[in-house]
């Protein structure tokens, strides 16, 4: 059924027709609707679910963990400064291999405080050995969660859906809410592998000797390569069952021919997607590559992608500092090493702590790329602001 | 190899545990140790054994089972004993030393009012002989013993009945003689034969014996009253306490008068008093030292006191006087005491001119026994006793001997106590491997215990008749103890050096290396997991597991 | 003839093969509370000794289901599993929350507040050994007055956080003091607790041979000395009211606990005690009169 409603409320009614049975959650650091619109759908009694509202995203993420262990389908969301409080616990829910879904918000972080939209939260945990799936609008906000949950419980490998804070959260757009025999039909109960149960006595989170950690942190590096399959597979089957191609691994628009290639995640997209469009209304062929799955990164699809295309630029919402892009890394790392050499990958941070990026930003970026080979820079930076002394 | 789990979440029933044990450096071990009451007795009774049996299972017929295992004479022993065992008694330190003797008394007595028999299913038959001289408490201990082993006894008996001093000398208020008779008739029941009126050495002379018997032993005690030389003890009316408990005992009356003084302070000496106040005699003991060196037991002379028997202490005699042949009274001098002597109490001295005469109708001069040796031919030491080697061996080989005739005057247990191990050497003589001795266990003293673990109990104390009642005649002073108050003092035995399943050992090892056996109740240590912490042992109370370098 | 009776709970939920240090009270302590708990129960452990010593791959020590995930969050982690179990409408178990004095009283304290306020059906079981021992004996706001560890070389200055009170004030139905010398009290408390519904704080005193430089033997002793010399006071609040208290009829000077323990060696100047010694009797004076020991 399409409702016009504000991305948070979307992702709560796709996360209750996923029918979790253990929510918890510390919607506070920032805050987000999704949570507080869960609460009002379990208030209504039209989600059998226990809710919980703990002291902080650190607690919420350990009770899921708790919850996950003991068989249970959990749901936690967060953004932020929470989703760093949380760090610890997502490690180690990743080590233990619970399926848990995890909504992030994207926001900046701190400090300064900020609570407008970019991606250094969800970066910061890129290497927990969390499944991260980034949604374009809100609509696949909401479809990316019937996925997550059945990507993860495959795999058994947690799942961070992320979406753009403010940018969709907030957004009131038409969105899609399918009807819940239609979820029920695509995502089946959960099935746990390994439980606490006192029927039959597991230990769970042990601690490894040299003797096996390393093989233990190779199972899941592996599995999360391999996971890439079942990301496809699960997006193939949403398709056939829901009729929209929500999710998957990476994206294409107007690729073929480009002369151009944008690299980029998130709701960005939308706005690349309409440059795109105007530059070739002024003769130019640009085209999109949107990462879907962050993590794993599809690397050989990348390649496979951009192989042929000798301009690229990554436009990333995210910065390590002291080292530059992250994408942007990621893409050029989706090369061969004496591939790297033989064509333009520019690298642009832009939309840092919820700038905006224009079509006029994003305009002036590829006609400058044209021109040169950009290794790194920021888009849309106000050098007016800086005083030389602090640099 | 087996393949790591998914996220390493681990089937908790496929484990199998590491064993810890390698990195111990000492171990803990069961150590049965010796009690020491076990070790103050002269029988070395299982007292820890049988108490534990009556508390843990209230079970008062293997009490006597295992009582009767050393002591054939538990009820005899429960009334006469000094009951050094309670001395060593490790309660002492922690409330009031066990009633041990009382326990004992009870499980005799028991075993009478249950007609028990000893049980003979055990023993296999030997043909050799053995002949024993005497059927007091040592020679009823080693025929005992002996038969028990399954030989040939037959004890030769002076008097016309058996018992010795356990009959002549003890007066029935200490101990009946329906008791006495029971403990001697259960130990003959066993199948050995007494012969009563003979006197071995004048109707039948020692080589006989030797020859006849493959070992004899000799318990004749020590049955012939000795005095002090004092003058005019040849008057009418003076006794030896020996004579004068056999006259008492054999059922003979005795004119005794109006005023008896005793002389000595050993328990002859409270015997004969206690007998004559009985009689309605006005009577006083007199002793040239304290109470504190008096040889007789303190709670004879507290028993005395009560029945009001005068104690006239620093008192010797000088003169008997008579009148007319008979006794009329006694003149005595006080003394005062002086450095210790060898006997280690202190010297009594008379103080010159101190002398008075006391009245007395009968004097009883209790102040010795000898061995009657007439037709015996051994070796003597200090030319009254009947010396032996270390297997109590006399100096005829093949002769044993125990009891007073060797101890000189002691207790009817160290008298039972020599009859066993008499007993026991004359098998190893018979087997010809008499140098073999067997070496005891440490004992258990209280500092080796973990008292924290015991609680305080009140120590169970014996009623007797009221003083009044008690002179009336010569009724026993203390009836029948109730069983379960009996079950409830033998409750307080520490069980020293052996465990009495606390379960501390149990629960207080951190890596669950003590398992019971099941069934037993028996513990055993699982040393492929013990860490040799040592905590066990520290927490046993009883000093039962000890700790020992590997 | 013994002090206590024979009854008790042995089913060895934390077996043999753990590798704890010889003589190790909170080894000890968690059986007895496992064993208590019985086998329809899960434990959500703290990192810490206690999860090292018996959560080794491929061999821990458990026989029950065991939960490890880090060291600040068992009792958050026990509330999810309290409520899954809820939401899944599995048959009911007893979920317990495992920690050291560190994980409890510092890193953890968030989530064990939270666990309280909301109310969870989980028995917090402490087990206190009054410093972080698993990492090499530092500080922890559990380490008594004057006691030595290697971040207070020279005695610790601060007094121990009393975080059953501060359990009380959470409201939890049901806060208890143990010690593991004392294991059927222990074993009472552990089902008492159990039998309450709602959040339960159990704090079990565990004594470290190696952190308190005692011999392993020694860890009962020590453990009884601290409630003879009133310095442990055991105790038990239902619904915030003191229900029980052990009396120590004979109270024990504070010396001869400090004496036999190494991390109090230095209050003692040639066999003398130093005026902290005073201090440390005050505190005990102190515990008498607020429990009437």
């Amino acid at each position: 059924m399409l409702k016009q409603i504000e991305g948070s409320q979307a992702v709560a009614d796709a996360v209750a027709l996923c029918r979790p049975n253990v929510i918890s959650a510390y919607p506070i650091t920032p805050q987000t609707h999704i949570v507080e619109d869960l609460a009002t759908i379990v208030a209504e009694g039209r989600l059998d679910t226990e809710f919980l509202n703990v002291e902080s995203e650190f607690a919420a993420a350990s009770v899921v963990l708790g919850a996950s262990a003991a068989g249970a389908r959990t749901y936690t969301a967060t953004t932020s400064q929470g989703l760093l409080l949380m760090t610890e616990v997502l490690y180690c829910i990743a080590g233990m291999r619970l399926p848990i879904v995890l909504t992030c918000a994207n926001r900046a972080i701190s400090a300064p405080l900020s609570i407008w939209n970019d991606h250094q939260d969800s970066m910061s945990i890129r290497d927990s050995g969390w499944i991260q799936i980034h949604a374009e609008n809100n609509q696949e906000a909401a479809d990316l969660h019937f996925q997550a949950y059945k990507i993860a419980e495959k795999t058994f490998l947690p799942v961070m859906v992320c979406m753009d804070g403010f940018i969709l959260t907030h957004a009131f757009e038409p969105v899609d809410i399918p009807d819940q025999d239609k979820v029920d039909d695509f995502l089946p109960a959960f099935r746990p592998r390994a439980t606490v149960d006192p029927m039959y006595p597991r230990g769970l989170g042990l601690f490894a000797d040299p003797r096996f950690y390393m093989e233990m942190r190779y199972i899941i590096h592996r599995a999360m390569e391999k996971s890439e399959n079942t990301i496809k597979e699960v997006h193939e089957e949403f398709n056939k069952a829901f009729g929209r191609k929500s999710g998957g691994l990476l994206k294409t628009y107007k690729l073929e021919n480009a002369d151009v290639v944008i690299v980029a995640m998130g709701s960005v997209v939308g706005t690349i997607k309409d440059t795109i469009d105007l530059l070739e209304e002024k003769g130019k062929s640009v085209g999109l590559l949107q990462i879907c799955s962050f993590r794993p990164f599809p690397r050989k699809q990348v390649y496979q992608l951009l192989k042929d295309k000798e301009n690229i630029v990554v436009v990333e919402k995210a910065l390590s500092l002291g080292r530059g892009g992250i994408l942007g890394s990621d893409v050029r790392w989706s090369f061969p090493r004496t591939e790297q050499t033989d064509r333009k990958i520019s690298n642009f941070v832009a939309g840092l702590g919820g700038r905006d990026i224009t079509t006029d930003d994003l305009a002036a970026m590829v006609e400058r790329v044209e021109k040169e080979h950009v290794e790194f820079d920021f888009l849309g930076l106000n050098r007016d602001l800086i005083l030389e002394r602090d640099l | 190899m087996e393949k790591l789990p998914l996220g390493l979440a681990l089937d908790l029933r496929k484990v199998v545990p590491y064993k810890t044990g390698s990195w111990r450096t000492q171990m803990p071990v069961h150590v049965m140790q010796t009690p020491p009451c076990t070790f103050s007795c002269p029988i070395n009774n299982d007292i820890r054994g049988f108490l534990r049996i009556l508390a843990d299972k209230e079970n008062f017929v293997d009490a006597w089972n295992i009582l009767t295992r050393t002591n054939p004479l538990p009820a005899i022993c429960g009334r006469v004993c000094p009951h050094p065992c309670e001395e060593g008694c490790n309660r002492r330190d922690l409330d009031y030393p066990l009633a041990i003797n009382c326990a004992e008394r009870a499980v005799g007595d028991y075993a009478i009012d249950k007609k028990l028999d000893h049980r003979k299913e055990h023993i296999t038959p030997r043909q050799e002989k053995i002949a024993i001289v005497g059927s007091g408490p040592a020679g009823l201990s080693c025929a005992f013993h002996l038969a028990k082993r399954g030989f040939k006894v037959k004890i030769f008996e002076a008097e016309h009945q058996p018992g010795g001093m356990l009959r002549w000398g003890i007066p029935t208020f200490r101990l009946p003689r329906e008791v006495l008779d029971y403990e001697i008739n259960a130990i003959l029941k066993l199948g050995i034969e007494l012969e009563c009126n003979v006197r071995v050495g004048v109707n039948i002379p020692m080589d006989q014996l030797t020859n006849e018997y493959k070992a004899v032993f000799l318990g004749m005690g020590a049955s012939i009253g000795t005095r002090i030389e004092v003058p005019g003890d040849d008057a009418q009316g003076v006794y030896s306490g020996v004579e004068f408990l056999k006259e008492i005992n054999s059922g003979k009356q005795i004119d005794l008068g109006k005023d008896v003084v005793i002389v000595g302070g050993g328990n002859t000496a409270l015997d004969c008093a206690r007998v004559a106040k009985r009689l309605g005699a006005n009577t006083s003991i007199v002793y040239r030292r304290t109470r504190v060196e008096m040889p007789a037991l303190s709670e004879e002379i507290d028993e005395a006191l009560e029945e009001r028997i005068m104690f006239r202490y620093h008192t010797n005699p000088t003169q008997i006087l008579a009148e007319d042949g008979k006794v009329v009274g006694m003149l005595c001098v006080q003394m005062e005491m002086k450095e210790a002597d060898a006997s280690g109490r202190a010297r009594p001295a008379a103080i010159a001119g101190s002398e008075k005469v006391i009245p007395a109708d009968t004097i009883i001069l209790a102040t010795g026994q000898a061995v009657d040796y007439e037709g015996i031919e051994l070796n003597k030491r200090d030319e009254k006793w009947i010396s032996t080697d270390n297997y109590l061996q006399t100096s005829i080989p093949g002769v044993f001997a125990g009891g007073d005739a060797v101890l000189g005057l002691e207790t009817v247990s160290a008298a039972i106590g020599q009859g066993l191990r008499a007993a026991q050497n004359i098998e190893d003589y018979i087997a010809g491997t008499l140098q073999n001795t067997l070496s005891r266990p440490p004992v258990v003293l209280s500092k080796d215990l973990n008292t924290i673990y015991y609680e305080t109990q009140r120590r169970f104390s014996k009623q007797g008749l009221p003083v009044h009642e008690r002179l009336k005649g010569m009724k026993e002073i203390y009836s029948n103890f109730e069983p379960e108050e009996i079950v409830k003092e033998s409750d307080r035995c520490l069980s020293c050096g052996l465990c009495f399943q606390c379960n501390n050992c149990l629960m207080y090892c951190p890596d669950n290396a003590v398992n019971i056996i099941s069934g037993t109740g028996k513990y055993t240590f699982d040393l492929d997991f013990c860490k040799g912490c040592g905590i066990c042992s520290k927490e046993c109370p009883c000093h039962y597991i000890h700790m020992t370098l590997e | 003839m013994m002090k206590t009776a024979v009854e008790f709970d042995k089913k060895n939920l934390l077996a043999s093969g753990h590798r704890a240090c010889g003589g190790c009270a909170q080894a000890l302590a968690c059986r007895m509370v496992l064993d208590a708990a019985g086998k329809n129960t899960i434990a959500c452990v703290a990192t810490g000794c206690l999860e090292v010593f018996s959560g080794p791959y491929p061999d821990p020590s458990w026989r029950i289901p065991f939960l490890h995930s880090l060291f600040e969050n068992s009792a958050a982690v026990a509330a999810g599993v309290e409520v899954a179990y809820r939401a899944l409408k599995k048959a009911p178990v007893n979920v317990l929350a495992m920690g050291g004095d560190g994980s409890t009283a510092d890193i953890g304290f968030q989530c064990i507040s939270g666990m309280f306020e909301r109310g969870h059906n989980v028995l917090y079981v402490c087990y206190d050994n009054e410093a972080y021992m698993n990492t090499g004996v530092q500080r922890s706001s559990f380490t008594p007055f004057g006691a030595k560890t290697t971040t207070t070389p020279a005695g610790n200055r601060f007094h121990k956080k009393d975080l059953p009170q501060l359990a009380v004030v959470h409201g939890v139905p049901y806060v208890a003091t143990a010690t593991v010398d004392d294991y059927h009290d222990l074993q009472r408390k552990v089902k008492t607790a159990l039998s309450i519904h709602g959040p339960k704080y159990l704090h079990v005193y565990a004594p470290c041979p190696l952190g308190w430089g005692h011999a392993g033997d020694m860890s009962i002793a020590i453990s009884r000395l601290a409630k003879e010399t009133c310095l442990f006071p055991v105790y038990e609040i239902k619904d915030g009211k003191l229900v029980s208290v052990v009396k120590i009829p004979v109270k024990k000077p504070v010396e001869e606990y400090l004496k036999v323990q190494g991390r109090f060696r230095h209050l003692f100047k040639k066999g003398v005690p130093t005026t902290e010694v005073e201090l440390i009797q005050e505190i005990a004076n102190q515990n008498i009169e607020r429990f009437n020991l």
